[in-house]
């Protein structure tokens, strides 16, 4: 716990030695917004799981003795998955409580939609959770990620995918948000372009009932189905494919992210063994000693049996915010960009920095728009369920080899 | 889809007589001074189902414009639709896959009962009370809580039935004690807009059920275990039979339709319910007497009846049907506080479809939008479009039978604004 709170103690040291040698005067406590997806049809199990987490943040910065000699007071807007929910709530975080940057965010719709908001107000964000190219792509001067961009996670499913014996054909099943198109277009495209042929099939958020859906693609004979859906429809479709005979106990089958919450995967999809699950983040076991800290008070305070890559996505970007406003001395906007460009920060996940913005253009080193400060180096991982009832973080890591616990058990074998 | 043009081109000719039909009928009938409350739904199937012929034989022959005549006209203009798009699509797997049309055929009669289930209860409640209940959906979100607390949290290991039976005591009493706190102002006189205020008040109960239920349980979905597993079955004995095959959760019949476990069971109870229902309601006197209230107030007052009693006891019923119909889906779906929304804006198409305050029609209405759920999702050529269009498919068919029928299908024209009749 000593460790956990060092980097703290040391940021907030920093930040009142410069508060008391003639920094601005600040207003306390210092407001950070959070956003995060309290309420259907948003992912309210991921939801939950940040709001948690970033309230642990506020909790350890606090303790650590907080920013520019402030408490800081983290601020919860519930996104409910809504794109034009999410623009309501930028805005009301940004003049209502007065925020002076945000962290958090799930939905990629979220982003993409609330992004515009901060920017042009002049709110720095740090987006935890939000997949999409564009949210970095569209180089915005106070937008910053910590999440994996969506073109690399969809990389890894359909490079998994082609490592799946006698694989031909796939079904992807997407939600049809700004997550889930682009998503589920770049991973049929990388299965095309190996030989691969796929159908996608995409739903409304929340959908509840799957019957005609998994007829189709029943009637389609895939060799693997990949679920591109969040939240709790993905456990439906999950289930409603087990029971027709297309779960994850017949063939190569990937579920939804939010089964890293396991206790609510096993109680909704209880023939669910054998699913695979995209995971941001190394293993437990390869947890820097930050990582485990946070790892143990969450799981104390939650009582879950694991943690989710997007819990410690959340903290990381409420603590990487309180961290650059100590660094910059102030809470105004530019100055914290600056001190975000520059930054070194020992997260959860690991070392935070961002390579590419205003300090240097990624085309200058033949980078896509997309990595405009954008953290280069999350880990994504592909875990399997190969017990029962297992926790998430004690399941098997069988992609890629770098992170590779067990071999993956395929049922089509 | 191979030839667009064909499909395309029979749907304009369709929409065309269809729409001239409609027109030239309606004026028939008026000008003849015959009834004219069906003439544009009639003229406007005869027109799309045999064009011309059609409706040159309406207008020559102007019959009475029956049950029968509807439905016979409705189905020729279905077949003609189904028939263009196989010629226009004959690799679609709704036309060379028949054991996939079968499964959709089966997968939306399951779901369209429960769907017509649960606008029972919205119509019940409105037929009587003449107020659409806005926490129809939470009354649905309750049943399948208090079934997944009762034999998961509280009780692991009960009977099932018992937590079905206990999810429809609570809200059958829920249902009683809110219409006699909150509704009686309605007919006392005490209100000056009585409909407005009961909307309201069904409108606050449904924030106060589900915050409730929110900050009671949290927002994390819950799931109950099967009720039952299918036995598996070998008959004649020793042997697999071909014409079922059953797996834990799912069965298929004849190797080709495939039902799965919780939605054959809620539909199977759906529809002993169902008939217990009308027992009750064409068969004892307090069904007789809650059919006369929605019929005539007064009259049934003079005779005898308590109307506030049907009342409370109509809300009751609604809020229990509901409840039931979440309390048989929680082994189905993923349970949320907020898991009413969807299958209660549904419950409102298919009650205003199958006509304010007819159970037949909301019945009817009911399985009509889940085959026409099914028929989009299978047979759409697109499949990334298909799912995502499934909640326009109900409202297309809306919006269809309301420009030609404002009534609904099964609606009287001179029901009242303030009550229905079933």
């Amino acid at each position: 716990m000593t460790r956990r709170f060092g980097w703290l103690a040391a940021t907030a040291a920093a930040g009142t030695l410069a508060f008391t040698a003639g920094a601005q005067a600040q207003d306390c406590p210092i407001k950070i917004g959070a956003l995060a997806p309290l309420s259907a049809p948003g992912t309210v199990v991921g939801g939950e799981a940040m709001r948690d987490a970033m309230l642990i943040a506020e909790e350890d910065i606090n303790a650590a003795g907080g920013v520019l000699g402030c408490d800081i007071d983290v601020v919860i807007g519930d996104s409910e998955g809504l794109p034009e929910r999410a623009t309501a709530v930028m805005e009301r975080l940004i003049t209502q409580d007065g925020v002076v940057a945000v962290g958090g965010g799930y939905h990629s719709s979220v982003g993409v939609a609330s992004k515009d908001v901060a920017n042009a107000r002049e709110i720095p964000v740090v987006f935890a959770e939000t997949w999409n190219d564009t949210i970095t792509g569209d180089k915005q001067k106070y937008i910053f990620r910590i999440a994996p961009l969506s073109s690399w996670t969809s990389n890894i499913i359909w490079e998994f995918a082609l490592t799946v014996p006698g694989v031909e054909k796939v079904a992807i099943l997407t939600e049809n948000t700004d997550y889930g198109i682009p998503a589920s277009q770049e991973t049929a495209k990388g299965l095309n372009e190996n030989g691969v042929e796929s159908v996608i099939f995409s739903v409304d958020i929340g959908t509840q009932d799957y019957a005609g859906i998994v007829e189709r693609i029943k009637a389609e004979d895939p060799n693997m189905i990949i679920t591109l859906v969040t939240g709790e429809a993905a456990f439906n479709f999950t289930q409603q494919a087990a029971d027709a005979g297309i779960g994850p106990l017949d063939i190569p089958f990937q579920t939804g992210q939010d089964a890293l919450e396991s206790g609510a995967y096993w109680t909704n999809v209880p023939d669910g063994q054998y699913a695979f699950v995209q995971r941001i983040g190394v293993p437990e076991s390869q947890f820097t000693e930050k990582g485990k800290a946070f790892a143990a008070v969450y799981k104390e305070r939650t009582g879950k049996s694991d943690v989710e890559s997007y819990a410690m996505e959340a903290y990381d970007s409420i603590a990487i915010l309180a961290q650059a406003i100590n660094e910059a001395g102030t809470t105004e906007g530019s100055a914290i960009v600056t001190a975000l460009e520059n930054i070194s920060h020992d997260g959860t996940l690991g070392r935070i920095y961002f390579d590419y913005g205003l300090k240097k253009d990624p085309s200058e080193d033949g980078k896509g728009d997309e990595w405009w400060h954008q953290w280069p180096d999350p880990a994504i991982t592909m875990i399997q369920y190969q017990e029962e009832g297992q926790s998430s973080t004690s399941a098997a890591i069988v992609y890629p080899d770098a992170y590779k616990t067990a071999d993956p058990v395929f049922v089509n074998e | 889809m191979e030839s667009p043009t064909i499909f395309w081109g029979v749907i304009g000719w369709m929409v065309v007589w269809g729409v001239l039909g409609s027109i030239l009928l309606r004026q028939r009938y008026l000008a003849r001074d015959l009834d004219t409350s069906n003439a544009n739904f009639v003229g406007a199937m005869s027109g799309a189902a045999l064009g011309p012929v059609g409706v040159g034989l309406l207008w020559a022959t102007t019959p009475k414009l029956s049950g029968r005549i509807i439905v016979g006209f409705g189905i020729l203009a279905v077949v003609l639709i189904a028939a263009a798009f196989s010629f226009a699509d004959p690799d679609n797997v709704c036309v060379s896959n028949g054991s996939f049309v079968a499964s959709q055929i089966s997968n939306g009669l399951i779901i369209g009962i429960i769907y017509g289930f649960m606008a029972l209860g919205l119509t019940l409640i409105f037929s009587i009370l003449g107020v659409v209940s806005f926490a129809h959906g939470e009354f649905y979100m309750i049943g399948g809580m208090l079934v997944y607390y009762i034999t998961a949290v509280w009780l692991p290991g009960v009977n099932p039935l018992v937590g079905v039976m206990g999810a429809c005591l609570v809200a059958f009493i829920l249902g009683a004690a809110f219409e006699r706190a909150m509704l009686t102002p309605m007919y006392k006189g005490k209100v000056d807009r009585p409909v407005e205020y009961g909307i309201l008040a069904t409108f606050g109960l449904a924030f106060t059920l589900q915050y409730f239920v929110q900050a009671i349980h949290g927002a994390t979905p819950v799931k109950a275990q099967r009720f039952i597993d299918f036995p598996r079955i070998r008959w004649p004995e020793g042997a697999d039979p071909l014409w079922i095959r059953t797996s834990r959760g799912n069965l298929t019949l004849f190797d080709t339709i495939s039902i799965s476990n919780p939605r054959f069971i809620a539909a199977i109870t759906c529809i002993l319910v169902l008939l217990a229902l009308l027992y009750l309601l064409h068969r004892t006197w307090t069904g007789k007497a809650l059919r006369a209230v929605s019929q005539d107030r007064d009259a049934a007052a003079i005779a005898g009846i308590d109307p506030n009693r049907m009342n409370m006891l109509a809300f009751a019923l609604g809020g229990m049907i509901a409840a039931l119909a979440g309390a048989l889906l929680v082994q189905a779906f993923s349970w949320l506080p907020q898991v009413g929304a969807i299958p209660a804006m549904r419950s409102f198409v298919i009650v205003v479809l199958g006509g304010l305050g007819s159970l037949p029609g909301a019945f009817v209405g009911g399985i009509l939008v889940g085959l026409v759920e099914a028929a989009g999702t299978g047979c759409v050529p697109d499949a990334q479009k298909a799912a995502s269009y499934i909640p326009a498919y109900g409202m297309i068919v809306l919006t269809l039978t309301l420009l030609l029928r404002p009534t609904g299908l099964f609606g009287r024209r001179f029901a009242s604004g303030t009550h229905g009749q079933f």
